[in-house]
């Protein structure tokens, strides 16, 4: 099984190359951290004794991933799945952010998304199942004040997954948009799960069980995956309660929370 | 003058044993992860002490190439400065983690900053420890009892728990130690690990959630002065001026005496653990010739 994983070096990359590694799958493994994936390399060779090359790569710059390309078609190197970890967040308001921030955010977690899940599905290998994954959020599942434009670019993940599965569903490919709620990947994450309090707490997902259960998932053929029962929950009531409600709930939640988590840090 | 180097030194147990190292006249390398916190713990231990001699290196030990970095620098100072000669090693930074997470090569925390890093440390610093006739020693845990080394998935990514993944870290402590002493007991170098009690420090309310900073609190109340353990930590490194003091001959200490250990506590262990280890740090401990 060869696998390729974007922001491989961040905690969910890191946490399912570890899961594929313990597989025994080889990994073509790509981030913006170049040190970081050679250090991340040497933990999964040494770990597993599994084949992983490695490439730093800004997916959201054509050419960078052009060059990227090239070293996989030099190579030869066919693919079994594609796991698109790469994302970012900026956390506030619209109008508090740098406009490239903003636009930054749907360049890297919808724009470069597609790309590279393009180029990679046409290096597929022959006569064999494929499995993409994308990484979409629990916030993609409301409206969300103060974090617009990062729920809205997870919508699209969601919605395009949706529909991706569809087309493919009769060329052997399986697509799955992982929802997830917070997970604690940096220091960072796990101060803004803390300022949630017991919200953040609860909605917390475990990233070792969260990385089990999406290859597990994804490989028995499944198209969303929300894990834990109370973000299943959220999802239920994030679709019968009137999204102008929902926006009105959780622009108040968020306010508190970001406020405490951005005077912290 | 004697050096010592003791990592995770601007806090707790760490920051208390170098002060108390510097005011016995020993040459104290302290090691810190922010540059702020370093030059706060050199301050806080000269403005008690204006002759004490103490330098401080800045570095996350969590990663392996900052590791190696320090290693490096620590070197190079010994060299210039010690005559290549380490008298003791204080492997005493440590950390406690509420969830799974991992390190730049995809280790779990805990036992990537507990153990794995002490272990490369101690590898790279081990020529001039045995120069010297130096001490390794361990900064473990009574907690370390009651388990076992889970040999088969060492990060514990099937079902983590965040206790057991401290347990077993302190557990490696202690099983580092005993392989250190079958390994190199002929070079004359000698491998301690330190139960300190539960100590009044903050491990436990670093980048943890709101559950184990809640604990830590409360169990804080019982909690010794880390001025205490220091003086374990200081009675192992012995007197800085004698010529020659004799190691103490037991493995794990508390209160300055030696105390029983766990059944776990094996040369079968502590070599599975060695080569485990140094698989996962892609390093080799040479036991043939060691000056």
């Amino acid at each position: 099984m060869n696998v390729m994983i974007t922001g491989a070096a961040g905690g969910l990359g890191r946490a399912l190359a570890n899961e594929c590694g313990r597989r025994g799958y080889n990994l073509f493994l790509t981030d913006i951290n170049a040190e970081g994936l050679l250090s991340l390399q040497r933990g999964l060779e040494r770990q597993f004794g599994v084949t992983v090359t490695t490439k730093a790569c800004d997916l959201t710059r054509a050419e960078s991933v052009d060059e990227m390309l090239q070293i996989i078609d030099k190579h030869n190197i066919k693919f079994d799945m594609h796991l698109n970890i790469a994302g970012i967040d900026f956390e506030g308001g619209f109008m508090e952010r740098a406009r490239e921030k903003v636009v930054g955010i749907v360049a890297l977690n919808n724009a470069a998304t597609l790309r590279i899940t393009h180029a990679i599905l046409e290096r597929r290998r022959a006569d064999r199942p494929f499995t993409i994954v994308f990484v979409s959020s629990l916030a993609s599942m409301f409206p969300m004040p103060l974090k617009a434009t990062y729920a809205a670019s997870k919508r699209f993940l969601l919605d395009f997954a949706t529909s991706l599965r569809q087309e493919l569903k009769d060329q052997n490919v399986n697509v799955l948009a992982l929802c997830p709620g917070g997970m604690v990947t940096t220091p960072e994450a796990m101060q803004g799960i803390t300022a949630q309090g017991i919200w953040g707490s609860i909605t917390t997902n475990a990233l070792e069980v969260v990385a089990y259960k999406t290859l597990e998932r994804a490989l028995a053929g499944k198209g969303t995956y929300v894990p834990g029962l109370i973000n299943q929950v959220l999802c239920f009531l994030g679709r019968i309660i009137p999204r102008s409600w929902v926006a009105t709930v959780v622009h108040w939640r968020w306010k508190s929370a970001q406020s405490k988590w951005l005077t912290n840090m | 003058m004697k050096t010592i180097v003791i990592t995770g030194a601007t806090s707790g147990i760490g920051l208390e044993t170098a002060r108390l190292l510097t005011l016995q006249g020993f040459n104290v390398l302290g090691v810190g992860r922010s540059k702020e916190n370093c030059v706060k713990a050199e301050k806080d231990i000269l403005s008690e002490n204006p002759h004490a001699k103490v330098t401080f290196f800045i570095g996350d030990l969590m990663q392996q190439r900052e590791v190696l970095h320090i290693a490096r620098e620590i070197i190079s100072y010994l060299n210039e400065n010690c005559h290549g000669e380490l008298h003791a090693l204080i492997n005493n930074a440590g950390c406690v983690r509420s969830w799974y997470m991992t390190t730049e090569e995809g280790y779990e925390q805990q036992f990537a900053l507990n153990h794995l890093a002490g272990f490369i440390l101690t590898h790279e610093l081990l020529p001039m420890i045995v120069k010297a006739k130096g001490r390794i020693i361990m900064t473990s845990s009574t907690s370390h009892k009651g388990i076992k080394v889970h040999w088969d998935d060492v990060m514990l990514r099937r079902g983590y728990n965040p206790l057991i993944a401290y347990k077993q870290s302190k557990l490696c402590n202690v099983l580092f130690a005993k392989g250190l002493n079958d390994r190199y007991a002929a070079t004359g170098i000698r491998a301690y690990a330190v139960d300190p009690g539960l100590v009044k420090t903050d491990i436990g309310n670093k980048q943890t959630g709101s559950l184990i900073n809640f604990i830590w609190k409360l169990r804080k109340y019982r909690a010794v002065s880390p001025a205490i353990p220091a003086q374990t930590f200081a009675f192992l490194c012995g007197r800085h001026d004698a010529e020659t003091s004799p190691p103490p001959p037991g493995l794990y200490y508390y209160l300055c005496k030696e105390k029983a250990y766990s059944k776990q506590v094996t040369s079968a262990n502590a070599t599975r653990l060695f080569a485990l280890s140094e698989q996962l740090c892609g390093i080799r401990y040479e036991t043939e010739n060691v000056p």
